[in-house]
């Protein structure tokens, strides 16, 4: 009781503390899932069902990487340099639940984004997506396991300009380079391997398995090694932000 | 200030070594004990050791060596405990940009385990205390430093707390508020609570520290109540000087290097002191002075610089 306390009290401080940026961040990225979905379709004119479910889906995908993998990890490492993490960590709160409380905020800034990119997708290419029960576990471990591994990159590095330039190659990776939005057939041997060991790559076949009909998913797989990554970032985390130096 | 010096202090350091990975060695065997309802100041240079101390003191950074020990929980191996009777004023960031001041102070009161109710009542009794009532719904990103400042003040003595520990608590703070937040400072002290105070401002200050320790080069240089430590610097006067050109001070003058046309002089040279100002007043050049006994700027001064000249020979 007392610990869901402190996260509601933790989450709600940090949603009002961003009250001004998050609209706008809302905003920067329902815009870009929504380009993406229209310029990628300029690159095919002819664009199969098939391909446009792909593309749609991916497009969802990249609103969780582009807030949990590439804002979350660029603010944290940004208060961490400023002391405001420190500050935090010298409150009688619990590490988890601040590292917990951090990844809600973003699920809440994705949302928007992924279902502008679902409900544009659909209503530009004339698509129809079957939501399945799991669609629910998908996103909450899609969250959990990307912006865990964003904080972790944020609490294990000194340096803000390191994590924002490694973000920055993330999502120029995730863009071009892996099975998000490019099928993994049509990438080099050597991506299509690299990719396993990418998270975005379970959180794209996940959302694809529980949402499409495209072949190829497998959902078990998808929710293990997302939940792994969850479990071994946040933990990794955790033990980084309880060092005392 | 309620002083039991017969009970336990309230935070005991002792021995305490940290030397950071690249080897810089920062605290270097303090030790202190602050007794229930004292306020000890912590003074010295930029680059001291005093932010490493508190740092420790607040469990976000392990000793190398010796102990720390809060209210009877040892901070080392349970800093977790220790930090549920810390209240933390820090000297940088401690702002959520987007929280109203009233958030601020009402978050920081819940997170340290005050009740909801509790928690309101508080932040209302603290805006009203500080002056902040015209701020309340203000986004801190928006307020001034000052009221920043205070903000983050508040949102340190929120809940009740052992150990409050203020990092230069007046910076930016404007001249009548700073005022309102010293005497809050003193009253808490009243009410028994014990204040580790990180100061610049040693003139405010002393009026409410009961005692205080020097530290440079990660030690405790000098340690006392303000008035034993004056003894140090009885001999010297201030002389603060306001002059019209470019006029080498007097060769007894001993400038202050934290403030210009401030210097120290020994009290056997007032009179040959007092006749070069004479000269200069004929001559026009003199535009202001003042000469009054020594504060805790020059006990500091006295100590410290003596200190990093000895360093700099060696």
């Amino acid at each position: 009781m007392k610990a869901l306390r402190q996260y509601r009290d933790l989450t709600s401080m940090q949603i009002r503390s961003m009250r001004t940026d998050l609209p706008m961040i809302a905003v920067i990225h329902i815009a870009f899932s929504v380009g993406l979905v229209l310029g990628y379709g300029y690159l095919i004119p002819d664009i199969s069902e098939a391909t446009a479910t792909y593309l749609v889906t991916g497009t969802a995908t990249q609103a969780f990487v582009t807030v949990g993998l590439v804002m979350l990890p660029q603010m944290l490492s940004q208060s961490k340099a400023e002391g405001r993490l420190e500050y935090y960590l010298t409150m009688p709160i619990s590490r988890e639940l601040y590292l917990l409380s951090l990844i809600s905020v973003v699920a809440i800034t994705s949302l928007p984004a992924v279902f502008f990119a679902l409900a544009f997708g659909a209503w530009h290419y004339d698509l129809s997506f079957h939501v399945e029960p799991a669609f629910i576990a998908v996103a909450v471990l899609a969250v959990l396991s990307l912006a865990g591994v964003g904080v972790a990159m944020a609490v294990w590095s000194n340096h803000p300009q390191v994590v924002n330039g490694f973000t920055q190659l993330v999502i120029f990776y995730v863009l071009f380079f892996s099975p998000v939005l490019l099928p993994a057939s049509q990438l080099p041997d050597l991506l299509e391997h690299t990719a396993k060991l990418a998270p975005p790559t379970y959180a794209a076949d996940g959302i694809r398995g529980t949402l499409t009909d495209l072949p190829s998913s497998n959902v078990g797989k998808d929710l293990s090694v997302m939940g792994g990554f969850a479990v071994a970032s946040i933990a990794l985390s955790a033990f980084a932000i309880r060092r005392r130096g | 200030m309620v002083l039991n010096s017969g009970l336990p202090p309230v935070l005991a350091v002792s021995n305490l070594v940290k030397r950071y990975r690249n080897g810089t060695l920062a605290n270097d065997g303090i030790s202190l004990a602050l007794q229930p309802g004292e306020i000890y100041g912590l003074l010295g240079p930029n680059g001291a050791g005093k932010t490493t101390l508190v740092r420790q003191v607040l469990g976000v950074l392990r000793p190398t060596s010796g102990s720390i020990s809060l209210d009877g929980i040892d901070v080392v191996a349970d800093p977790g405990s220790a930090r549920r009777k810390i209240g933390f004023l820090p000297q940088g960031q401690c702002d959520f940009l987007g929280l109203h001041v009233s958030e601020m102070i009402e978050y920081s009161a819940r997170l340290r385990g005050m009740s909801g109710s509790a928690a309101r009542r508080r932040r209302d009794e603290l805006i009203e205390q500080l002056d902040l009532g015209s701020f309340a719904t203000t986004q801190m990103h928006a307020a001034s430093g000052g009221v920043r400042r205070l903000a983050g003040f508040a949102a340190a003595i929120a809940a009740p707390a052992r150990l409050l520990v203020l990092d230069e608590p007046t910076n930016d703070v404007d001249p009548i508020r700073r005022q309102v937040l010293w005497n809050t400072i003193g009253d808490l002290g009243q009410q028994g609570a014990t204040v580790l105070l990180v100061t610049h401002n040693l003139a405010e200050a002393e009026r409410f520290i009961d005692r205080l320790a020097i530290i440079d080069g990660g030690r405790i240089v000098r340690e006392g109540t303000p008035s034993s430590l004056r003894s140090l610097v009885t001999e010297r006067l201030r002389l603060e000087l306001s002059l019209s050109g470019d006029v080498a001070p007097h060769p007894a003058l001993t400038p202050e290097p934290a403030a210009t046309g401030s210097y120290l002089l020994d009290q056997r040279d007032l009179a040959a002191v007092s006749g070069w100002l004479h000269a200069l007043r004929e001559a026009g050049l003199l535009l202001d002075f003042r000469i009054g006994p020594p504060t805790l700027d020059d006990i500091y001064t006295a100590v410290v610089a003596p200190q990093r000249e000895l360093e700099a020979v060696l």
